[in-house]
């Protein structure tokens, strides 16, 4: 069984908490619980700021979008949100097409992500 | 009712596999289906879109087809041409109405956590067709838009 920490790479940056994505790809029934289950415990804090890194990502399936969608909701439920970065074009592109860039901030680059926190920025 | 694949024609004869119910059972096929892609030169769009759907479909039969029934199988043919890719995918479940799935992109459903393969599916194939029964689909990705 796949473990959290072998998915998903866990950092505090003031405050902000960055997610790093270590798989090029999440696809394995494992794999997709382990990073649900990385990204929930993320969650757990109320209130939480979290950006997700999809750095080196270079696929991904509906399965990881409805992990996402579960964060997010978890986090939006205590005042929390999770904004993501470094997407790849042609992942992006996945984002737009199912307008789940209606639903998320993305950015460019993690540090434009976590600073918008600090900043209070939009989008 | 089973998908009406023609046999062989002039873009060769399918391949085969029958997969047990298990995500792990589906990157020795993407793998075999992509590098038959590379062979014959398809750019880098056509392997992410091909990879994407062949993946939403196999992860559609064992999850929601199968119900991750470990019991049951997923039969996938194939063939790769210099013209277009071909892929079939067929559950042991029930079926089920595509057309009843709700649009996932609508704003009651943006939040909702399921319900995008078979958009992405469609998305990014030139062709996807359930069999009436809904447990079989045929999708085809041309080389030229």
């Amino acid at each position: 069984m796949a473990e959290a920490g072998d998915i998903v790479h866990v950092s505090d940056r003031d405050g902000v908490i960055l997610v790093r994505l270590l798989a090029g790809t999440v696809r394995t029934e494992a794999e997709v619980d382990a990073l649900g289950r990385g990204l929930l415990s993320v969650a757990e804090v109320p209130g939480r700021q979290v950006v997700l890194s999809f750095l080196g990502v270079k696929h991904l399936t509906s399965l990881v979008l409805g992990q996402l969608i579960q964060v997010h909701k978890r986090l939006a439920e205590s005042g929390g949100e999770i904004r993501l970065a470094d997407i790849d074009p042609q992942i992006y592109e996945v984002f737009a097409i199912t307008h789940l860039d209606r639903l998320f901030k993305i950015y460019e680059r993690e540090d434009e992500a976590l600073a918008s926190f600090a900043g209070g920025a939009e989008a | 009712m089973t998908a009406n694949l023609p046999k062989t024609d002039d873009r060769g004869a399918w391949i085969e596999r029958v997969l047990a119910t298990n995500l792990a059972e589906i990157r020795p096929a993407e793998r075999d289906v992509l590098a038959r892609l590379k062979e014959l030169a398809y750019d880098d769009d056509h392997l992410f879109a091909v990879r994407l759907a062949f993946e939403e479909a196999l992860v559609n039969a064992m999850k929601h087809g199968n119900q991750s029934d470990p019991n049951r199988s997923v039969r996938v043919r194939y063939r790769v041409s210099p013209e277009c890719v071909e892929i079939c995918v067929a559950d042991e479940g029930p079926g089920f109405n595509p057309g009843a799935v709700p649009d996932p992109t609508a704003n009651e459903n943006l939040d909702k956590p399921c319900g995008r393969g078979i958009m992405l599916m469609r998305c990014y194939m030139d062709k996807v067709e359930f069999t009436p029964e809904g447990n079989e689909v045929l999708m085809v990705k041309n080389r030229e838009p």
